[in-house]
Formats: structure tokens, sequence, C-alpha cells
């Protein structure tokens, strides 16, 4: 268990997702490990013994966006909702607790419990993030960068929406707006050249691209898949691995199905399985990268249009500057049907408030930079938007 | 009362007495039935040796069953293994236990020995112990046929009428009480088979609540692509797993001395269903049907015997494993244990037999001729009379399937610390480890796994004591099984209290066997998976187990579960 705690530990600031200092983990080994003995501790004890599960994280997120939701809310508010469609079906929605609401140990500790009953995370307002795993600590770690994604592009699309509320916010977003903004650096990083034929070769080379994709900071490491074509196999990820830790969860799912490795690949799998039937495309990344998310989601006949549910059931290819933008929901008859058709035309995709599908030909240096240049560009669009707004 | 009959039939061979009594309703209702009524009733028959008259043989049913909650048309057989010595459970899907239900019995508990062969027919209230000098010697199928016309039968073979070892009970074709040898302890009983048929209905407290909870439990198999995805149970039976271990290099090969084999494709899910034209088929009751049989209705292997028949003795030839499966189902005896015990004598001998030469064995194991005679003991006792102990792929005598330990670090746990020897289904850990359900876990390493192996060690006594099938529980959880009991006993279960129950079915096997002598030293797993590697290839490494930190986890294990270092109870 220590050993999953200092993973997680160091995951959370490598990622930038957690202040550091600021992470407690609470992990039932034969005894309880306790990762910072202070005033918590206590606290988390007692939310332990009301839970099946093997752990909680408690940690101070690196943004202020999920606060400033809280603070901007109605009175009577006690969830958040995201928006983008992966993290509303993985969390429902995510309840907070107020900084004025902040009782003494022992009651804070049942409020804490209750929520957790039925959700896998919430939040302290002013304090941060809680996540509870009811197998690993991964689960904890899972739904901490979950709460942390949700609140970011929440948070954003909110001050597209509504503006500046609070005192402060103009200023630290123009901060944010700086760290956030730097280049990508695709040059130093070495993809092989294609096409790749031999299947060492093939998993080395998926693992590197995955662990790319997040370390470059175009994506988080949970949400996302990838894959490469190659003489009737798809060699795809498997579900629920991190695009960063790829190393033996690769499934090769030949196309007839004559083999059953498919049953563990991403149940994205069928989208890939299209784009390859109807394309000569050989190589796939997907991910969530945020600033596409956000974009994805901004539709100028959202006033006028009939339909309520975008994500689902938007039929209309919309575009920006040249990436076209698809709706649907997982699933055989969702993005498998959109998508495809987008991605053989386009080279790439971007799903409504989902994330990103990018092809590559030979390689993967296309789909790879493919996703650099719609994060880049959706990233840019999104501040001059929020200049021209304010 | 709702979902229990309240009853049990207690029959005494040597007397032929038979008496229904009541079961105390707290007994039921902390037991739930099945495996924990089972292991509950042989609290006072700890000591005895399996084959002794006295030794009970429980075949019990629980609270679902008769209804139609999904997969809990089930039941278990429960006394002690005359293989591995410890308290033995083994649960089966078919008509019997509906049957058994229907005859307004939650479990029925056989005593004594008959002085020459016989057969229990319970019709209904009433019973009898008739005469099978005319069955002995008849394999399953035929004494099926045989007894067909007084209702549903459960039935010994050649195997258990000789004692072998391993020897099943069947049910039907293919659905058996396997792997620890109650056959064997029927056969010393010279009981041939039991025949039970019945009209009464199982009553329901609560239809609405039932029948949320069972919408609820069929809404998640029909999103589990493991049990009605594509490529899933559904649609190629258990043999779907066999490219999976192969891709993940965890197929048990040439007796565990590999981790990887080839041509295991040759027999995997689909040339099964191509060669065969393989329909499917279920156990009653059972919307998942995985059970796949042959064009002629004859039962094809499931995943461990193609795989134990295949890689673990080197033999790519798909007649020669569809064929000793079949003849294990006729001549009543555990396909993981017969193809394990040819393999280690293999190795033992220095060559791996050819594919006719397996199918010469099964028989010759079944009849106890020749060599067969030897293997009917088990690779245990086979491998120590051959002076190579360590070759037998066995815990506590009972030979390990078909995932190799040093694959899945939870499952080379789970063999160790299981109560009735190498079984995979105790805590079934390949879901995290290999499936990925309900969440990934590393399988390569032993991070949390002790806590993970407990929780899954208690969900699945639960699901044995209620009879539900294991894969139900890979899809759903005990949470809609929990809302699906309530609302048919009319009695209030939640997950945790279930999870509770399992906790203390668990302890009372572990205290059975500490009393017969098991303790930590029988918690262990055969030497070759701490000093060899496995097949690394294609990225995944498989080394050797770290022994050390293997037995780190396990001493967790025994604080968890209350145990003392030595894996008893201190007294
Ligand atoms: S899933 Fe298979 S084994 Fe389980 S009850 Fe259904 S048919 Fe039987
Ligand atoms: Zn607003
Ligand atoms: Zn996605």
């Amino acid at each position: 268990m220590r050993d999953q705690i200092e993973k997680y530990t160091d995951k959370l600031l490598k990622d930038g997702l957690a202040m550091p200092g600021s992470i407690r983990f609470y992990a039932l080994d034969d005894e309880l490990i306790v990762s910072k003995d202070d005033d918590w501790k206590p606290v988390f004890e007692a939310v332990l013994e009301e839970l099946s599960v093997v752990g909680l994280l408690l940690a101070e997120p690196t943004l202020p966006f999920a606060d400033n939701l809280i603070a901007r809310s109605s009175d009577s508010d006690t969830r958040i909702y995201p928006k983008d469609s992966e993290v509303k079906t993985f969390l429902h929605d995510i309840p907070f607790i107020r900084r004025s609401a902040l009782g003494e140990a022992g009651e804070l500790a049942k409020a804490i419990a209750t929520i957790l009953r039925e959700r896998k995370g919430l939040i302290i307002e002013g304090v941060g993030f809680v996540a509870t795993g009811t197998v690993t600590l991964e689960q904890a770690y899972i739904t901490y960068s979950s709460i942390f994604h949700a609140t970011f592009i929440k948070y954003l699309l909110e001050l597209l929406e509504h503006g500046w509320q609070l005192p402060g916010e103009q200023e630290a977003l123009e901060r944010f707006k700086n760290d956030w903004s730097q280049p990508y650096d695709v040059e130093k990083l070495a993809f092989r050249d294609g096409p790749l034929t031999a299947r060492s070769e093939i998993i080395e080379e998926i693992c590197a691209v995955g662990r790319y994709t997040v370390e470059s900071g175009l994506v988080d490491s949970f949400f996302g898949n990838i894959s490469l074509f190659d003489d009737g196999i798809i060699y795809i990820s498997q579900t629920g691995a991190s695009l960063d830790e790829l190393e033996g969860l690769i499934d090769p799912v030949p196309m007839d199905n004559s083999s059953t490795y498919g049953i563990t690949a991403s149940s994205e799998l069928p989208v890939h399985r299209r784009i390859y039937e109807t394309s000569n495309y050989s190589t796939i990344v997907h991910g969530h990268p945020k600033f596409s998310v956000i974009m994805s989601m901004l539709c100028e006949k959202r006033a006028a249009c009939e339909i309520a549910d975008c994500g689902k059931d938007c039929p209309e290819t919309r575009f920006i500057n040249g990436v076209p933008i698809v709706s649907g929901e997982i699933g055989a008859g969702g993005i498998a049907k959109t998508v495809p058709p987008v991605v053989k035309e386009h080279g790439r995709a971007l799903v409504y408030g989902h994330g990103l599908f990018c092809a590559g030909t030979n390689d993967f240096k296309d789909a790879f930079s493919g996703m650099v240049q719609v994060e880049t560009l959706c990233r840019k669009r999104y501040f001059e938007m929020l200049a021209a707004n304010l | 009362m709702f979902g229990w009959t309240g009853k049990i039939l207690k029959v005494d061979l040597t007397s032929g007495a038979a008496h229904r009594e009541d079961i105390p309703e707290d007994i039921l209702l902390g037991s739930l039935g099945g495996r924990g009524l089972g292991v509950r009733l042989m609290r006072d028959f700890y000591g005895l040796d399996p084959f002794h008259p006295d030794m009970p043989l429980i075949f019990a049913v629980g609270p679902l069953c008769g209804t139609s909650s999904p997969t809990s048309a089930r039941m278990s057989a429960v006394s002690r293994s005359p293989l591995t010595g410890t308290i033995y459970d083994s649960s089966c899907g078919g008509l019997f236990a509906h049957k058994l239900k229907a005859a307004g019995l939650d479990a029925l508990m056989i005593t004594g020995k008959s002085d020459r062969p016989a057969y229990l027919k319970v019709t209904g209230e009433e019973s009898s112990v008739d005469d099978a000098s005319s069955l002995w010697g008849l394999d399953t199928l035929d004494t099926m046929t045989a007894l067909m016309e007084h209702g549903s039968v459960a039935a010994i073979g050649p195997a258990g009428e000789n004692g072998v070892l391993f020897a099943n009970i069947m049910v039907n074709a293919a659905n058996s009480v396997g792997r620890g040898g109650l056959g064997a302890v029927m056969g010393a009983k010279n009981l041939k088979a039991v025949v039970v048929d019945g009209g009464a209905k199982t009553l329901i407290a609560d239809e609405e609540v039932f029948k949320k909870g069972r919408e609820d439990v069929m809404r998640l198999f029909k999103a589990s692509p493991i049990i009605f995805g594509e490529l899933g149970i559904s649609e190629f039976g258990t043999p779907a797993l066999v490219d999976l271990m192969k891709q993940r290099r965890m197929t048990p090969t040439a007796n565990f001395s590999k981790t990887y084999f080839e041509a295991a494709s040759d027999y995997a899910g689909p040339a099964l269903k191509r060669t065969y034209q393989a329909k499917k088929e279920g156990c009653f009751g059972c919307p998942i049907r995985c059970k796949k049989v042959d064009s002629c209705g004859k039962a094809l292997p499931e995943y461990e015997s193609a795989s134990h028949f295949g890689a673990l003795n080197n033999n790519s030839d798909i007649h020669s494993i569809v064929k000793s499966n079949e003849l294990c189902n006729a001549l009543g005896m555990d396909t993981i244990s017969m193809a394990s015990t040819i393999a280690a004598y293999g190795e033992a001998k220095g060559r791996f037999f050819a594919p006719d030469e397996i199918i010469e064995l099964v028989k010759k194991t079944a009849l106890r001729e020749g060599g067969g005679d030897d293997l009917a003991l088990g690779s245990a006792r086979v491998c120590a009379v051959l002076g190579v102990p360590q070759l037998s792929m066995s815990v506590k005598g009972l030979e390990l399937p078909a995932y190799d330990p040093r694959g899945a670090y939870g499952m080379a746990l789970a063999y160790a610390t299981s109560n009735r020897g190498g079984c995979h289904l105790r805590a079934y850990p390949i879901a995290n480890e290999i499936l990925r359900k309900p969440v990934a876990t590393d399988r390569f390493s032993f991070s949390g796994k002790a806590r993970i192996i407990k929780i899954a060690e208690d969900t699945n006594a639960v699901a044995d004591s209620l009879l539900t099938c294991k894969f139900a529980i890979l899809a759903a959880s005990l949470e809609e099984y929990a809302h699906i009991l309530t609302g048919v006993t009319g009695v209030e279960y939640s997950a945790q209290s279930l999870l509770k129950i399992g906790e203390r079915i668990v302890k009372e096997e572990r205290r059975f066997n500490c009393d017969n002598g098991f303790s930590a030293k029988d918690d262990m797993l055969p030497k070759r998976f701490f000093t060899e590697a496995g097949t690394s290839g294609d990225g995944i490494e498989i080394p050797p187990i770290d022994e050390s930190r293997f037995i780190e986890e396990l001493k967790k294990y025994y604080k968890m579960r209350g145990l003392n270092a030595n894996g008893c109870f201190e007294q």
C-alpha cells in the first residue's frame, strides 16, 4: 500500500493536479496507513470507519477553479454539475461542503461519510478534493483528477458566459493564462518512422506515444486510448489503462474477431475499428485535452436550436478552424457512427464535450502533432474569446 | 416462510431411515443456504475421515432457488474432501437444484452407508432408498437416463464408485459438483444416485422489490462486455479466456514449467465454435448460457478443461481435448485434477503424453486399471510415490486451475488462502487482475492484495450461499442481489450485512480445517513459482514470484482475518 501512496502522490505532483505538501492518503492495509499526520487524521479515520473502502485521498488542487465555482454558486446549491460528458457519466455530479458549514470534527466526518456513501468524491471549499477508492488507491487518484478536469472545464465556460464575479478573479486568470500558454514542444519527442510492422516495435511505440501525451501536458492519463493498425490487427490500449503506463497493456485485436483478445480492450475499440475499416489511416490517438473539450461545447446556434442534449443528439458537423466537431455517446450507436466518417475526411474529430480523435497514416507523428495543433488552436481561441467577451 | 422452505431431509443409508426436520430460522437467516448452510451443518463432524460412514454428504439450495432471480437455480454439495482433507463445498447449476427445492427442501443430508448399491428417491414429501445394483458400473449419462422418469438426477459414474479421489457428482451431461472428490464420498456410501421431484413453489415476500432488483441485475449483465459482449462468455463460453490468458502469457504449459503455449489458439473459443458448430446452453434458469455444446448436444470443454488437457499437457489436438473432457463427464471425474495429474505424471516420467495416450489415461484412471490406479489418487499422492513431490502443482492437494500465479499475484495469494485448496473461484481475482472489473489492479504487485482477496472471498462465500453464479457477480454486485434477497425473503439485507455473513462462513471453514490439523504450512504454493520464471515476451516479463513478499502479504491476510501467524485461531 505504501508503494501505491508514493506512486499516486508522485503522479498528482507530476501532473500538476495538487499542491505540494497538501496530499494526504488514508489507506487500509493490515493496518491504517496515514501519509500525513495532522488535524485531518481523526476526521478521515472516522470517515473510514463508516465506509467500506480501502482508501481516501484529500489534497488541495493547484487551481482555485472549484472554489471559485462554489463562491459563484447560489446559496442553495450543494453540487456542481459537470458539463463534459465523460466525467458526467463517471461522477454524475460533484457534491461540495462550504467553508461556512465546516463544523467540529465528528460532525464533519459524518457529513463527508454521508456524501461518500453515494458518490466517489466531493469538494471541501477552501480545503481541497476528497476521493475514495473501493478496491485500489488508483481509483481515488482517478476520481481526484476527474474532479479537477470537470471543474476546470466548467469554470472556464462559466467565465465566458457570465464574466468576472469575484474579487481578484481576473488577476488570477491572467496568471493562469501565462502559466498555461507555453507551447507544446513536439520537436524534442522522438517518433519512430512508419510503417511499423514488427510486433515488439509496435508495442514499444504505442507505449512511448501514450507517455508523450501525458508528459507533454496534453491530456490527463486516465481517460484516453491509442491504437495502431497493421496486417489485420488493431493493437489497442486496454480499458482503464493509463496512457502513461501502457507497458503490458496493449491488446492485439484481430479485425475479424478470430481471437477474443478484444474482451479487455478500450471501450472505444468500435470507433477505432470503424476508422480502420473505412480509411487508410493506421494510427489513432484519443484523449481529452481540456481546451478542445471546452471549445467543442460552444455553438453559435445554441440559443435558437431545438435540440436539448447537444452531446447526444446534435446531427450536425460543425467546424472550428477546419476541425470537425460531432456528437454522440460512447458505443455502437453513438460515436462509433459519427466519428469515423469525419476522421476519414479530415484526419481528426472533436467530440462534443468529450475529447479528440486524431489519426495518422504511417506512424504516430501526424496523429500526435494533430492533437497538439488542435489543442493549441483551441486554447488560443478560448483566450481570444474571453478577451473579446469581457 | 418466504424464500426458504425451512426444511431439511436427513437420510441414514445404514438403516434406510429418513425424516424431515425444521431448520431453525436463525440458522437460515445467518447462513443463507448452500455453502453457508452446509458448512454450518458440518460443524459437529470434524475429525471424521471423509470415507467414514458417519460423514455427511449435504446438498443445499438457497432462498432464491425457485424464483426467476438470474442464475440462481444452483445448489451446493458439502462434505469433507478425500482429496484435500479440508472441508469441501462445490456448487453447480442444473435442474436438480430446482427440483430439490420443489420437493420442499432447503437441504438434504445423507449419512451412513448402504450395504449394497442404492439410490435415493425423493418425490415431494415421500422418500425411499432403492436398490441400484443394476446401475452400478454405468456411466453418468446412462444412469441419468435410467432414472429420469423419477425426476432430476445427481449421479456418480465409475470414478466415484471406484474411489477416484477427484470423482465428481454429475447433475447433467455437463453440470458437475466438481474438484474435491465428493463423488468418491458418495461412492463410499454405496450411493449411485439421488433423484428428486416435487411441485412446491418458492414464496416471494415482496414482488415489487424483487422485480426491481432483478431488472437491475439484467441491465448490468447486458452492459457487461465480458458477459454479453461480442467476444464475451455468452458467445464463446469460458473458452473465451484461452486467447486472453495466452496474450497475458499466463497459460500454464507443460505442467507449469512454461506460461506460454503458441498453439493454444487451436482450441480457443473461436476454434471450438468453428470446429464443433458450438451452440449455447446454460444452467437451468440462466440468461447468460455460457455452456457450449456441439451439434449433437454433447458438452464442449470449459476454459479450465480445454487449457489443462491442452497447454498443460503440451497438447494442441482439439479432438483429444474434447474427447478427454467428454470422458471425464461420462465417467464422473474432475477435468482440472485429471488433466493436471496426467501432466505431473508426464513431467515425472520425462515426457508428456500423446493426444491418444491422454484419452487412454483418462479411462484407466476412472476404472483404476494399470497406471490409472495411481493417477486416481491425484497429483500430490502420485508425485510423492514417485519421489518428486515438487512436481505436483497443487495447494492442499487440490490441483491448480489454468491461471499461472506468476501472471497474477492476487491469484497466487488466493490459491494459498483458499479453504478448499488450490481453487480459482474462492476469490476470483482474475476479475480485477485480468478482466479489469470492477477496476483494474496491477497483476504483478502484491500491494493491497490481501484486503482485496479477503473481501472477494467473503463476497464469493455469499454468492455460493445465495447460490448465484460467480459470473453474475462479475457484472452485478452484492448490492443488487441484496435487493433481490430482501424482496424474496422479506428480511432486510444489505451488501454490508451479506459481507458479514460471508466473513463468518469463511471463518467457520478455517476453524474446521485448523481443527483437522491445517495451518500456515498448507497455505503455500508449489516451489516452482518462486524459483522458476515463466515465459516472457511481447513486452511482458514473467519473473518468479518473490517468496518473501508473498509471505508478507499472507501474514497481512491472517491479521485481517483475526488469525495468528500460523493461520489459525488463538485458544
Ligand atoms: S453464466 Fe454460465 S455457469 Fe453461470 S449460471 Fe449461467 S450458464 Fe451457468
Ligand atoms: Zn453562471
Ligand atoms: Zn474518450
